[in-house]
């Protein structure tokens, strides 16, 4: 599992280069909880904060054997 | 890649659907909790929705994911736009915008009458460590109780009972009309006992021990043992009736509380869950079974 979450986070490092990414384990197989803290996230809504993150990973997360099945929880902060 | 058609098809949804769900199962049966506590949040509303089974189509599940640049289920659309997951949604109902989006009223939510006996007030006391922190009552989605002690949100609902504040969310404060938070004594120091009204019955733990103490207050309740004739030649407690199905409920009334025994709380619980579904709403296990009572109530009772 360690893997998965260090790919998760290099992939977000390489959308959001100047975020500290906490990245989790979650409830179960496949659940991960993560955190980013970013200064790009100022002035935008909840929607295009996630959307920024969650675009970073949605290649980990397609198609039925795909590595990351759901993220229990996604915070984003401005520092 | 999200092919010509699918693509159509699925603006077409969007467009002729006022409030879409695009989901794992149904209104009905979601599959996945995150599309259920979406379907929970949009009926709480009492607004008019559709919904969408992407578990149907891979082509649908793959394509929605691809048009809302949105990589996870469920996703929520209002008037052809793009709301959001299970986060947002929760986050939007919280703050009344998702309310606003759909054009309906916020509904206002009444804070519970609730009630602490004087062991919790006591914890609870003791417990404060005067950081300025509130107590949390949260309650889960299956009726797991959390109680805590947290920072304050802005959308809370506070309660004052018996001198003591307790802070909940909104779909907590909805769900605890009537509760009660009490003390019990435990064998390792002691422990909160939440009693709510709202919740489906359900079978309830106990101890030896409290048990004793109901036997010694003379309070009325029945108490089954469910072991075998030879278990109970080997050890038994006096005061329990050997449980016997349904001839031995006959006459019991339906409200009364019931405890189950076993050897080690496994089988009364069976039994325990069987006559839940007969209508019995205060049943009991009593955890540990008869080896916990000649453990911690008489040691005279063999264990075997």
């Amino acid at each position: 599992m360690g893997d998965i979450r260090e790919t998760m986070r290099l992939a977000i490092v390489e959308k959001i280069p100047d975020g500290q990414i906490l990245v989790d384990n979650g409830s179960g197989g496949g659940h991960f909880t993560i955190q980013v803290v970013s200064p790009v996230f100022a002035g935008k809504s909840l929607l295009e904060s996630q959307r920024l993150v969650l675009g970073a990973i949605a290649h980990l997360m397609k198609g039925d054997g795909a590595p990351v099945h759901a993220i229990d929880k996604l915070t984003t902060k401005t520092p | 890649m999200l092919s010509d058609t699918v693509k159509t098809q699925l603006e077409d949804l969007i467009k002729k659907n006022k409030v879409l769900l695009f989901m794992k199962g149904n209104k009905h049966f979601p599959q996945c909790g995150f599309s259920a506590q979406v379907i929970g949040i949009l009926k709480e509303t009492g607004t008019k929705f559709e919904t969408v089974n992407v578990l149907q189509d891979p082509a649908v599940r793959d394509g929605i994911k691809e048009l809302s640049s949105w990589p996870t289920i469920p996703q929520l659309y209002v008037d052809g736009e793009f709301i959001g997951g299970c986060d947002i949604v929760k986050e939007m109902y919280a703050s009344g915008d998702l309310q606003k989006k759909l054009g309906v009223e916020v509904k206002a939510v009444v804070p519970p009458t609730i009630s602490l006996d004087e062991g919790a007030v006591k914890a609870i006391k003791d417990a404060d460590d005067g950081s300025g922190d509130v107590l949390r009552l949260t309650i889960g989605s299956n009726w797991q109780y959390d109680l805590s002690f947290d920072a304050k949100k802005p959308d809370d609902v506070v309660v004052v009972a018996n001198g003591v504040s307790v802070c909940f969310d909104k779909e907590s404060a909805k769900k605890s009309e009537g509760l009660k938070i009490s003390w019990v004594e435990t064998p390792d120091g002691g422990a909160f006992r939440i009693e709510n009204p709202n919740e489906p019955a359900r079978v309830k733990s106990t101890t030896a021990a409290e048990v004793k103490k109901w036997l010694d207050d003379g309070k009325k309740f029945s108490f089954f043992d469910v072991r075998t004739e030879e278990e109970l030649a080997t050890a038994k407690v006096a005061q329990a009736t050997h449980f016997d199905g349904e001839k031995s409920l006959a006459g019991i009334d339906k409200d009364q509380t019931v405890v189950f025994m076993c050897h080690h709380g496994m089988r009364s619980r069976t039994a325990a869950d069987r006559i839940l579904k007969d209508g019995y709403k205060n049943v009991f296990n009593l955890e540990g079974g008869i080896d916990s009572w000649s453990k911690t109530v008489d040691s005279k009772v063999p264990t075997y």
